[in-house]
């Protein structure tokens, strides 16, 4: 009896294990940062990203205010951590879209999916891959601009967490 | 004089992008957090009771503490004894404390102050703690960017003490001022960016002002720019300052600046 605990025990330790190793990574993240028209304020918010801890690369279009950002392999970086970036440079993000590998978004009850022990809201249907990646898009303060979070209040009064600003939770959708 | 303004100001106002790195006046938002600046300002202005050139020398180190916090340090050397001569520095700091942008504006405010000291002979009514006198300032910084255009407007009150240890500040003279500034600017070039090493090209004016708040003598001055930024890291400001108006004795109101910066980011976390 103690033996087949054992052994349960240790293929539940496996197997969490195995699930931690496999715990999913965003590959890519593309953020459009606001008020700013220089070189080098985008040059500053380059510069930041770059010296994040995880970060591979990252790739500006100055005319847009774009910057695609990928990650190393196994870093966990979240969200709040791009954010903290852009906001140290002295800007803000206006936009934020995350692609994940689909096969890491398995989604628990109450449309949540945990990731890197922040939990992500989807905030519309069902998740809809492509090419076995998907891209959500985050839609809580400070990842959308001030005026459309205010809309976004009331768009979203009945999602209970959403007002909360609990910087680990993220509330996303899918964007095809 | 007039239609130059008018002219220049419709060109900036016309403009398609704008700045906000204005050269004789700073705006709302900070320097990068963890970032740190060092500039070269040179300024020759021509003296108007004495023949020749009154030229200064201000090494700045600018230091971006957190994303609302920065602080900044001169130095003021100047020519007036016909040597070039430390005469003072100074201790600046601004604080953010307000920011509400969107996609293609922005209006930001913030607090800023400076203590100044300076051991050079007191010799015009206008109060200028950034290289003549002893003293400080306070005052608020607003930043507007309204269809990618930048106006920029600050209050503050700024009062001189002796310049210690041989220069007293007159008695007749009034101590503190009221001080105001409104500045503009614009992108020139590029029109399309490509990459971060184009140089950019930026064209500013400004318009400082100043009343003694003891007897309501005042000045206002204009002060058009050229900046040009290389590398996306480094500047170099090219400005010239005219006095519009004035009804204070000053010693030398008309002249050139020229800025040199460069800007390292991420030095500290």
């Amino acid at each position: 009896m103690k033996n087949i605990n054992l052994k349960f025990i240790g293929i539940a330790c496996l197997f969490l294990i195995t699930s931690i190793k496999s715990y999913s990574q965003i590959s890519k993240a593309e953020i459009i940062a606001t008020g700013l028209t220089c070189s080098m304020c985008s040059n500053a918010i380059n510069k930041q990203l770059k010296a994040t801890v995880g970060v591979d690369s990252v790739s500006t279009d100055l005319n847009t205010n774009t910057f695609t950002v990928y990650f190393k392999k196994e870093s966990k970086i979240m969200p709040r951590v791009l954010k903290e970036g852009v906001e140290k440079a002295g800007f803000f993000i206006g936009s934020l879209v995350i692609t994940v590998p689909t096969e890491n978004l398995k989604i628990e009850g109450d449309k949540t999916i945990s990731l890197n022990g922040s939990t992500f809201v989807l905030l519309n249907e069902e998740l809809k891959n492509s090419n076995g990646e998907t891209k959500l898009k985050v839609y809580d303060k400070g990842y959308v601009t001030q005026k459309e979070h205010k809309k976004l209040l009331k768009t979203f009064s009945k999602t209970a967490s959403y007002p909360l600003d609990n910087e680990d939770d993220y509330h996303i959708k899918t964007v095809i | 004089m007039r239609k130059f303004l008018i002219a220049f100001s419709f060109f900036l106002i016309q403009g398609i992008s704008a700045q906000e790195l204005f050269v004789v006046t700073d705006p709302a938002s900070n320097v990068p957090a963890g970032s740190l600046g060092i500039r070269l300002g040179q300024s020759i202005f021509k003296e108007q009771m004495k023949s020749g050139y009154s030229y200064h020398l201000m090494p700045e180190v600018t230091w971006g503490i957190n994303k609302n916090l920065m602080v900044r340090t001169s130095m003021f050397v100047s020519n007036r004894s016909n040597q070039l001569v430390t005469e003072g520095a100074s201790f600046y700091t601004k604080y953010r404390f307000l920011s509400t942008d969107d996609l293609h504006s922005h209006f930001r405010m913030a607090a800023f102050g400076r203590y100044s000291f300076n051991n050079a002979d007191i010799h015009q009514e206008q109060i200028e703690i950034m290289g003549h006198n002893t003293g400080f300032e306070t005052g608020i910084v607003a930043t507007q960017l309204i269809k990618k255009v930048a106006i920029s407007a600050s209050v503050s009150f700024e009062k001189a003490f002796d310049n210690k240890p041989d220069y007293r500040f007159p008695t007749t003279q009034s101590d503190n001022a009221t001080n105001y500034t409104v500045s503009l600017g614009r992108l020139m070039y590029p029109k399309k960016y490509t990459n971060f090493k184009q140089t950019n090209i930026n064209t500013m004016l400004e318009f400082v002002g100043q009343t003694l708040n003891e007897n309501g003598k005042s000045y206002l001055d204009i002060v058009p720019s050229i900046q040009f930024i290389v590398n996306s890291q480094a500047r170099i400001d090219v400005a010239y300052r005219q006095e519009l108006y004035s009804s204070m004795l000053r010693s030398a109101p008309n002249g050139f600046y020229l800025n040199l910066e460069y800007n390292f980011f991420n030095v500290s976390k």
